[in-house]
């Protein structure tokens, strides 16, 4: 309590609530820009914050978390246009009622229900985060090396083509991740005499080339039309006998994308789909959906702000990044000097109870300005691609010159901007690939350790009951599609 | 007529000779001191190479299915010269320097994107240029490379 009083006594500095509002600001605006995501904007975001500090950096990055899923939702109504891939769900049945002339009701809908699955998922967090911290003291190398494989076998079930392309690019991350000096031995792996690759690939370059580069690129290709916009008069709150018709859509959306975004790896897209499918399960208006439901706003909107908080909390209490944006944050964290996991709740219970605090007002701030600037949010979609990409590719030269001010950092974005390219065109996700990138460095050091601790016998892994059990779940889930059919035949 | 091949298998070669080429690159590591307990420099990136290797062989040999017209649509001629354009910036920056570069690169690139006056362009790419400056220059600090040319003319 003491710390979550200190993390709000943070929050009354003026520069922090000043950079969540921005947050909040920039969060909503590029959520409405279709093709830029939350994770997009946190990469180009990611060298501008290095001179912040770590508590304004990490509480203007978690803002822009928390606003971006619902910034997306506004172009998924108007315009059927999901400006973050989160916000699809939201346009299968938003974009609909729009249609028919309720999106005032829709936007208010989806501010109101994405604010309480925020706030929802904050709360577990503040209580689970600690509660899992704790449980991870007794954790050693053995099972952080388990969970650092659970963690990347969870990117199978990423998104993308197939489960194994996910897994090569998962692998690629790792690969990538022993370029440069090896910390043990001091030895120089894969730098070929480059003095950039000598101490290892910088993550910001990467994750900007990855994400910004190579979505500019991939829309050069698509030339995407500008957007038509459905007219509007305001967002409206919902009334009583609409809230009480979305109660359990957004109940079961809050649940299921705390429980979801708490899972390695699985984020808000996958959350708001889950949650739209059990929202169509459970309603007691099923003949609505497809048709323009509020209770589709409600359930998918609710799930995939609420996997926002569940996504911290494996992030923050162990270092295991709960979704690919929650990656780019964690790198965020290491570039400011910021080693998450379960020490960090009693080496700096100020900062992450400055992280909880600001993404609850970060909550409350894109409420309001749902509710009262939603119209003029959604004709952020009107930008013309022709002013939009090119302007993300010079953000992108920069944000990777600035850190170091180094061409090198520049050409080594360039070539992920490729690979993020190539990765779109060929059915890839970059996100399995950031999380490998980010893992990497952990699952070796861990691997290293542990075999000093079993005198290199890799069989004294099953001594370790909790390690042991992280592996077990890790190959029965890998296996799966092979034992189901095994299963099948018989 | 023959049917249209399946890039997943060239992928699957192109992974494989990633992961192959890694591995070979691993035998011209300095050698580990001796003396050292755990595991060297080499084994883990031989290892993730090797799953890697197994990965690209289950990739080739599982029938998944191609990615689709809509994920991997042709790319026009004037793609192509957007690419170049983005590839021309770094040598066109290391001319005239950043600032300068950025809006001649905003209005062309924006030009060739279609869709939009050329006006609109130039002030938004004016504008760009004005903010960045501002943002970066004058507030953070950053030093922006200027250019041979613009360092030689004395700016």
């Amino acid at each position: 309590m003491e710390g979550f009083l200190g993390g709000l006594a943070i929050l009354i500095d003026p520069w922090v609530m000043f950079m969540v509002f921005l947050g909040t600001v920039l969060g909503i605006f590029v959520g409405a820009l279709p093709g830029i995501s939350g994770s997009t904007t946190i990469a180009l975001m990611l060298p501008m914050t290095i001179a912040m500090g770590p508590i304004p950096a990490i509480c203007f990055l978690g803002a822009i978390y928390c606003a971006a899923n619902f910034g997306g939702s506004i172009t998924a109504i108007m315009v059927n246009a999901p400006g973050d891939p989160s916000a699809s769900a939201t346009a299968l049945e938003g974009y609909k009622m729009a249609e028919k002339g309720q999106a005032g009701l829709a936007l208010g809908m989806s501010a109101v229900s994405s604010a309480i699955g925020g706030i929802f998922s904050i709360i577990v967090l503040i209580i689970a985060a600690p509660l899992l911290a704790r449980a991870a003291y007794s954790f050693g190398p053995p099972e952080y090396f388990a969970l650092a494989v659970f963690g990347l076998s969870m990117c199978a079930a990423i998104g993308g083509d197939s489960a194994v392309k996910n897994l090569i690019a998962a692998a690629l991350g790792v690969l990538i991740a022993t370029v440069g000096m090896d910390l043990t031995t001091g030895i120089e792996r894969f730098a070929f005499g480059i003095d950039e690759l000598a101490d290892g690939i910088k993550f910001v370059p990467v994750l900007i080339g990855l994400f910004a580069v190579g979505e500019m690129l991939d829309q050069v290709v698509r030339r995407a039309e500008k957007a038509k916009i459905i007219a509007m008069d305001a967002a409206r709150v919902p009334g009583m006998a609409e809230f009480r018709k979305c109660n359990r859509a957004i109940w079961i959306g809050s649940g299921i994308g705390t429980f979801i975004g708490a899972l390695p790896a699985l984020g808000a897209t996958t959350a708001a789909l889950i949650g739209y499918n059990e929202t169509r399960r459970w309603s007691k208006h099923k003949e609505e959906f497809g048709k323009g439901s509020i209770e589709g706003v409600a359930g998918p909107e609710a799930a995939n702000n609420a996997a926002v908080g569940g996504s911290m909390v494996p992030t923050l209490a162990l270092g295991i990044p709960g979704s690919a944006t929650t990656a780019i944050i964690l790198a965020g964290l290491i570039v400011q000097g910021v080693r998450p996991g379960p020490h960090l709740f009693t080496e700096q219970p100020t900062l992450l109870y400055a992280v909880f605090a600001s993404m609850l007002a970060a909550n409350l701030f894109y409420l309001g300005l749902g509710l009262y600037m939603a119209k003029f949010f959604a004709r952020i979609s009107l930008v013309p691609p022709a002013i939009l990409w090119p302007s993300v590719f010079v953000l992108s030269i920069i944000g990777a010159y600035g850190p170091d001010q180094s061409m090198g950092d520049v050409v080594i974005m360039l070539v992920a901007g490729v690979v993020g390219f190539l990765f779109r065109r060929t059915g890839f996700s970059p996100a399995p690939l950031i999380m490998g990138l980010v893992l990497g460095g952990k699952m070796e050091e861990t691997l290293k350790q542990s075999l000093i601790i079993f005198g290199d016998d890799v069989g004294m892994f099953a001594t370790r009951p909790i390690a042991m059990t992280l592996l077990c779940i890790t190959a029965v889930g890998l296996l799966w599609p092979l034992i189901a059919r095994f299963w099948r035949m018989r | 007529m023959r049917p249209a091949r399946n890039p997943n298998h060239a992928i699957a070669a192109s992974i494989a000779a990633v992961a192959l080429a890694a591995i070979a690159a691993t035998f011209t590591f300095d050698p580990v001191p001796p003396g050292l307990p755990g595991l060297g420099a080499v084994e883990f990136p031989r290892l993730v190479s090797a799953i890697l290797l197994l990965l690209a062989l289950i990739l080739g040999l599982t029938a998944a299915a191609p990615p689709s017209e809509e994920d991997a649509p042709r790319i026009s001629s004037r793609a192509w010269l957007i690419f170049a354009l983005c590839l021309g910036f770094l040598p066109l920056l290391e001319v005239i320097g950043m600032i300068p570069t950025i809006p001649i690169f905003l209005v062309v690139v924006g030009l060739l994107w279609g869709g939009t006056a050329w006006r609109t362009l130039a002030l938004s790419a004016l504008g760009m240029g004005i903010a960045i400056w501002l943002v970066f220059v004058k507030i953070f600090r950053l030093t922006l490379p200027k250019g041979w040319l613009v360092t030689m003319l004395g700016f």
